[in-house]
């Protein structure tokens, strides 16, 4: 009976461990900052929303639109980063997701000067 | 049942358990998120390019001193002058649906080449126009029922005969989210000149109106 008890509690300390780890892996994250595809989808909205970009006549990117944000997001921050070909970050910027009525299209502006021509893709992010 | 004492050892155990439980959620909260609290997602943009020549374009050119008449029909020539009680604007617009576009796409650049047929030192601008026109029917008097962009776009002098190439990326990247293309409004603004460029109806190919566009979507 007392090697059982030790073996269950081998056991519980082995999955604690597991969870706390798995709780950091399931994110998908590093410290270093977000990876590349998604991660868990919790909280205001599941889905992949649309997002597009203005540009000024230089051709760089003036302003970033995330289109049909769910109400039930606002006071989240929401961050894009611009990425090239090599996923390499070319600018980031976030805002506060404001109070609106059905779905908002939020503007995210402060990228510096970024080529819109250099940009092959949109990194996301939705926080509290 | 037996009942279960704690011992030295099984103390030791649990303070273990405790101990690695901690080093994990630690961990996951030291990346500053929750499972609870993020959503990320990434979209990939794909690139392309689009070149739309006359076969694709509509001009036309309204004259103050004619100001009933519509003159995009057969001229080969835009006239743009500056004279006072005389002024002559050109109209230009290109139909981007062969790009195949959605209005979630946008214009990385765009270059509207123009050949300048008729010189002047005068600088010709190039205005928006925001609303439906056909050169079949655009008159000077009709000019109070478009919508024109209040601003200049960009501007050119035509110094020389010959190719220019002017950029309109913002404009085009506007159009492809609005979903249609209307074009600009050229007019003569420093000087009282008249110049021309090739229309789409120019007997010469290379004379006429053509827009590059790089797309992404």
């Amino acid at each position: 009976m007392q090697r059982l008890v030790n073996i269950v509690g081998l056991v519980l300390v082995l999955a604690l461990l597991s969870t706390g780890i798995a709780a950091a892996a399931s994110l998908g994250m590093s410290s270093g900052g977000l990876s590349a595809g998604s991660a868990v989808v919790a909280g205001c909205t599941s889905s992949s929303l649309t997002t597009t970009r203005n540009v000024d006549n230089s051709g760089n990117v003036t302003q970033v639109n995330v289109l049909s944000v769910p109400q039930a997001c606002a006071g989240e921050t929401l961050a894009v980063t611009l990425e090239n070909n090599l996923n390499a970050s070319l600018g980031s910027a976030s805002t506060t997701v404001g109070a609106c009525t059905g779905g908002c299209a939020v503007g995210i502006t402060g990228f510096g000067t970024v080529s819109a021509a250099t940009v092959n893709a949109y990194a996301i992010s939705l926080t509290q | 049942m037996r009942r279960l004492r704690l011992t030295p050892l099984r103390l030791a155990a649990l303070i273990l358990v405790a101990a690695f439980a901690s080093t994990g959620v630690a961990y996951a909260a030291s990346l500053g998120l929750s499972t609870a609290k993020l959503h990320a997602w990434s979209q990939t943009l794909a690139k392309g390019t689009c070149s739309l020549t006359s076969t694709a374009a509509d001009d036309t050119y309204v004259q103050q001193a004619n100001p009933n008449s519509a003159l995009g029909g057969t001229d080969t020539s835009l006239t743009v002058g500056g004279a006072a009680g005389a002024q002559d604007y050109a109209f230009i617009r290109f139909d981007l649906g062969s790009c195949n576009l959605p209005t979630t796409g946008g214009a990385d650049s765009a270059l509207l080449s123009l050949t300048v047929t008729s010189k002047s030192n005068d600088t010709i601008s190039l205005y928006p126009v925001y609303a439906g026109w056909s050169s079949s029917t655009l008159t000077w008097n009709g000019l109070g029922l478009l919508t024109v962009g209040p601003t200049a776009t960009t501007s050119f002098v035509p110094s020389s005969p010959g190719l220019v190439n002017i950029t309109v990326t913002a404009d085009v990247d506007a159009a492809i989210k609005a979903g249609t293309l209307w074009g600009w409004e050229l007019r003569d603004t420093s000087g009282t000149a008249t110049s021309a460029v090739g229309s789409v109806e120019n007997n010469a190919a290379g004379k006429r109106p053509s827009l590059a566009v790089n797309y992404e979507k």
